[in-house]
């Protein structure tokens, strides 16, 4: 790890003994973890294992699903996300999310960018405009669109729809990042970009990304946890786990062996 | 060889003859029924425009026979058939011709012979003959016709004569110079002129018919009236109408004076001049006796009414009308006995004008000049003569002489009203009545029954639809939306006996609390959503998920309850009748609205109509918008809403602009629920033509028509297809309507497209 890494709480998030059910369904086993700050931190596991519920549960997305309900809890740089007091709308600012398949609104790129400022309310021109250069170059989107700011959003390329998304995401300078397969639907030139993206983005947020790509998991985040059938077998420094797993289930999944 | 390997089933690459056949089978089957679906709507266009079509043709008219009587036709009458013609010379002889073989018969008619007869007219409805003598006596004959089927032999028509008594004038001297009869069957008329120049003299006189008790009665003379002294000048023209209760004369100095001749007696109610000092040159009632067609010597042509200019005033005569002007020349006239169509022209150019809408149905030329013309009692013919006595039958077929673009959907003066209007009654209580087709106010009805309707319905309709879709907890929208989906299913007629008699009694009592609750109801949802935010996050985080409403619900019923009971008292403080006979003061709002608006309240009303239409309505809208909203990809309100966009902000930014065309959609399928909608507008509506916008008075849809009327309206008549053409119009109304909407609906979806 190259000494330059900013200032890190180790516990940002800390997920207590975090249990998760789909009505009858369990999906989530007991988990308990910390993720540092500005940190990118990696989800990985076969498909069902409930690495995407956790992270959905990370700004309560999973709150929008009918007859869910959790044991355990999450706390956020030490409050717990279930407490009564907490609004889920704040909350919710406080963390972004960007989702599998690239979803900008029919809106215009730049209303898109500025999204989450108008829904709170916050019009001033200046302070918008200023919001979608810093998002979009931040997105490394800036240089691309910006002779086409108030264009359709669905005129840019899926790859470029998906930093939008990481820029709207970013618009409103949240302190954790939540990426649940941000490549999926994108093609390897384009994931490439994104992947840079991820790794650039970390100095200033706490990111956690849900993958199925092992090797997006090698290349751009520092921590791992690898989970299987709801609960979590592994986690660690990215390279330990990949190069020496300590779990013979880690090392069939790494390896290929399931998926 | 069995060692050898199978080698595989050659037919294996072949398609089952089953399965060939009933791929094609299903093939042709889709396409019948694709086809049969065009057909039928094409044969609903065919057969609704065989209908409607009709309405607009012109009269046909057709030479149908020639004969010659030899005998001048100082009177042309004619049969109810047109079969037989009779031509009478002025004197004794009735000449009858058989249109059909040209058989001539001549009759002298007996009294006649040793008499001078010096001025005859005649009423073509009773076949009379009016006579008046050189010796100062007036009377008539009647001739009759018989249709005679004789064993097996098409039927023939035989005419008969029937001489009436003879009536000395007192008045004045010299011969009849004019005369005119009239008949209601109890009493009769005749208006007669005597002499000629300065020193001529008018009478009115008033036949009783003494009824005995058993056969016929007898004629006997009530009075005989002068009224050369209210005239001014020379009598030119005198008319008796029909039934004899008026008398009409045309005076050398342009005026025409209008007379009652009723048991009162005999007295003057108007003298009008149309056309200044020049006397006309044609004047007779037309059918039903209440309009005059006049025309001077330019050939100017005019119909005057008999209307109430004045609330409580007399019916006076007016100008309703101006027909196309006929060339210079003698004028033809001859009025239909049947509908108010005459025959009418100057030379041999003749026409059929219809009065109603004033249109000219049919132009020609003869060729002959006519001296004389009648129309037979069906309106199927019309026969003219000449001066030499040949005579000229032409077939008219003019079904619908009071149809037109004019009738339907233009202005007009009819009889007895104070000025032209759009008005639809179409039937009356006498044959003589003039039917009113204007599709005007029927249109306005749908309009405006649709209007409020939608009014009321839209806003709840589509509130709801956001509120279930984004807002409820899915286990409550998984009963609310079944729900919504069977009361759509209500029938029609249980929503419309429920509108008129059991909600329209009781909002007739309760408009004011209809009032408050308008705005009582909504002001509290609002009140209740601020104070709401004012609680602790704590508590409110308890109610999270959409099952706030358990809270709302208690609140918003109070409120309702609390506006119902309010309206009692903001009607004691604001609606207060005063009645003008007492002087008491009485809190009505039923009286007050009249008394204050000058606009009726009627209790089958347009409040009442949108309340009840609501059921019909919202449902569908709700229906289809709800399915719109449900539809917007999660991925966007996730997306919005891990932005930190509230439930609102979700709705407002993502979901409606998403849903838009859809929510569009639920609207023109709305809209065409309620402008279709038949039978709660019949039974809620009272189903009165007018055209007002009053929220406190009903109306009459097109729908509604044709439900009410096609039961009652003869196959084929004018009435008969009038509805049709309502059910063109409302076709024509929703077509327009949809394909604008159609068009607005495709661009917003454009704007909107995902990807």
């Amino acid at each position: 790890m190259p000494a330059t890494l900013p200032e890190s709480r180790p516990d940002f998030i800390r997920v207590e003994n975090f249990s998760f059910h789909y009505g009858e369904k369990q999906a989530i086993f007991d988990i308990d973890m910390a993720i540092p700050e500005h940190r990118v931190t990696a989800l990985i596991g076969p498909s069902g294992c409930g690495k995407s519920t956790l992270l959905r549960n990370m700004n309560r997305m999973n709150d929008l699903i009918e007859g869910v309900r959790h044991e355990g809890d999450i706390r956020l740089n030490g409050i717990s996300l279930y407490d009564p007091s907490v609004e889920v709308i704040s909350l919710r600012k406080r963390v972004g999310m960007v989702f599998q398949k690239y979803n900008p609104f029919a809106k215009s790129i730049y209303e898109n960018v500025v999204f989450s400022l108008r829904v709170a309310g916050r019009s001033r021109k200046s302070e918008l405009d200023e919001t979608v250069e810093r998002s979009l170059k931040a997105a490394a989107l800036w240089d691309e669109v910006k002779d086409r700011l108030h264009d359709s959003a669905f005129g840019l390329s899926g790859g470029q729809q998906q930093r939008l998304c990481i820029a709207r995401a970013i618009a409103n300078q949240p302190e954790i990042l939540l990426m649940d397969e941000p490549c999926a639907a994108l093609d390897p030139l384009a994931t490439l970009k994104i992947e840079e993206l991820i790794t650039k983005l970390s100095d200033d947020y706490t990111i956690v990304i849900v993958t199925h790509n092992m090797e997006q998991a090698t290349r751009c985040s520092d921590r791992t946890a690898f989970l299987y059938m709801g609960r979590l077998i592994e986690y660690g420094d990215t390279l330990q786990v990949f190069n020496k797993p300590s779990h013979p289930e880690t090392e069939a999944y790494i390896t290929g062996r399931f998926s | 060889m069995p060692d050898m390997p199978k080698s595989p089933d050659p037919k294996r690459f072949e398609v089952s003859r089953a399965t060939l056949w009933f791929d094609r089978f299903m093939g042709w089957l889709i396409r019948f029924g694709g086809i049969a679906v065009i057909v039928a709507v094409f044969g609903i266009f065919y057969f609704v425009g065989k209908e409607v079509i009709p309405l607009f043709r012109s009269a046909q008219v057709e030479a149908a026979g020639e004969v010659a009587s030899g005998s001048a036709p100082a009177v042309l009458g004619v049969d109810e058939w047109g079969e037989m013609p009779f031509f009478y010379d002025g004197a004794d002889k009735l000449v009858f011709v058989d249109m059909q073989s040209g058989e001539r018969r001549e009759e002298t008619i007996a009294g006649l012979t040793d008499l001078k007869v010096t001025a005859h007219s005649y009423d073509a409805v009773h076949h009379r003959v009016a006579l008046g003598l050189d010796d100062g006596r007036v009377g008539s004959f009647l001739v009759a016709y018989e249709r005679k089927f004789d064993d097996g032999r098409d039927p023939r028509v035989e005419p008969s004569v029937t001489p009436e008594p003879w009536f000395t004038l007192k008045h004045g001297t010299g011969p009849v110079t004019a005369v005119s009869y009239g008949d209601s069957g109890a009493g009769r008329a005749i208006v007669a002129k005597r002499g000629n120049g300065d020193d001529s003299t008018v009478s009115v006189l008033r036949l009783g018919m003494k009824r005995g008790l058993i056969g016929k009665g007898k004629l006997s003379l009530l009075e005989e009236a002068d009224i050369t002294g209210e005239l001014g000048s020379e009598a030119m023209m005198v008319r008796a109408s029909q039934n004899g209760a008026m008398v009409l004369v045309a005076s050398a100095s342009g005026g025409i004076h209008y007379f009652l001749a009723d048991s009162g007696g005999v007295s003057k109610r108007q003298t009008f001049a149309p056309f200044g000092s020049m006397a006309p040159k044609q004047m007779d009632f037309l059918f039903g006796g209440v309009s005059l067609v006049l025309t001077d010597r330019e050939g100017q042509q005019e119909q005057w009414s008999l209307f109430r200019p004045s609330e409580d005033g007399e019916r006076l005569f007016g100008k309703t009308k101006e027909f196309p002007p006929l060339a210079k020349g003698p004028v033809t006239f001859a009025a239909s006995q049947r509908n108010r169509s005459f025959l009418t022209g100057s030379g041999r150019e003749l026409s059929i004008r219809h009065s109603t809408s004033g249109a000219v149905r049919w132009e020609g030329a003869v060729d002959i000049d006519p001296a004389a013309a009648t129309l037979d009692a069906k309106g199927e013919h019309f026969v003219i003569a000449a001066a030499d006595g040949a005579a000229r039958r032409y077939a008219i077929h003019d079904p619908h002489p009071e149809a037109g673009w004019r009738a339907f959907f233009g202005k007009v003066w009819y009889e007895g009203g104070a000025g032209p209007v759009y008005q639809w009654q179409s039937t009356g209580g006498s044959d003589d009545f003039e039917p009113k087709y204007s599709m005007v106010p029927l249109i306005f009805g749908s309009l405006k029954g649709t209007l409020y309707a939608l009014m009321f319905s839209i806003p709840v309709a589509l509130l709801a639809a956001v509120f279930s879709a984004a807002f409820l907890p899915l286990s409550v929208k998984r009963i609310v939306k079944p729900v919504m989906e069977i009361m759509s299913s209500l029938p029609s007629v249980v929503l419309g006996f429920l509108a008129g008699l059991w909600l329209a009694p009781i909002l007739v009592t309760r408009v004011p609390s209809v009032m408050v609750m308008v705005v009582i109801v909504p002001l509290a949802a609002i009140l209740l959503g601020y104070a709401w935010c004012r609680l602790p996050i704590g508590f409110r985080n308890r109610f999270a998920g959409g099952s706030e409403w358990l809270i709302v619900l208690p609140f918003l019923a109070l409120a309702g309850w609390a506006g119902w009971s309010l309206g009692p008292v903001l009607e004691s403080w604001f609606f207060i009748y005063k009645d003008p006979a007492s002087g008491r003061e009485i809190a009505d709002f039923r009286l007050w609205w009249p008394q204050a608006t000058g606009i009726p309240f009627e209790q089958r009303n347009s409040l009442v109509l949108g309340f009840m239409m609501g059921f019909a309505v919202i449902p569908v809208i709700f229906t289809i918008a709800e399915d719109a909203l449900s539809n917007v990809p999660k991925s966007l309100t996730a997306a919005a809403a891990a932005l930190g966009a509230n439930r609102w902000q979700v709705v407002w930014t993502v979901m409606l602009p998403v849903a838009a065309s859809g929510i569009f959609s639920a609207l023109m399928i709305g809209f065409g629920r309620a402008v279709g909608e038949t039978m709660i507008m019949v039974m809620a509506t009272g189903n009165t033509p007018i055209t007002e916008w009053n929220l406190f008075s009903g109306m009459r849809t097109l729908s509604a028509n044709i439900a009410v009327e096609l039961p009652e309206a003869p196959v084929g008549s004018t009435h008969y297809r009038a509805l049709f053409l309502g059910a063109v119009v409302l076709f024509a109304m929703t077509f327009v309507m949809n394909t604008i909407a159609e068009l607005l609906r495709q661009r917003l979806r454009e704007r909107n497209k995902l990807v």
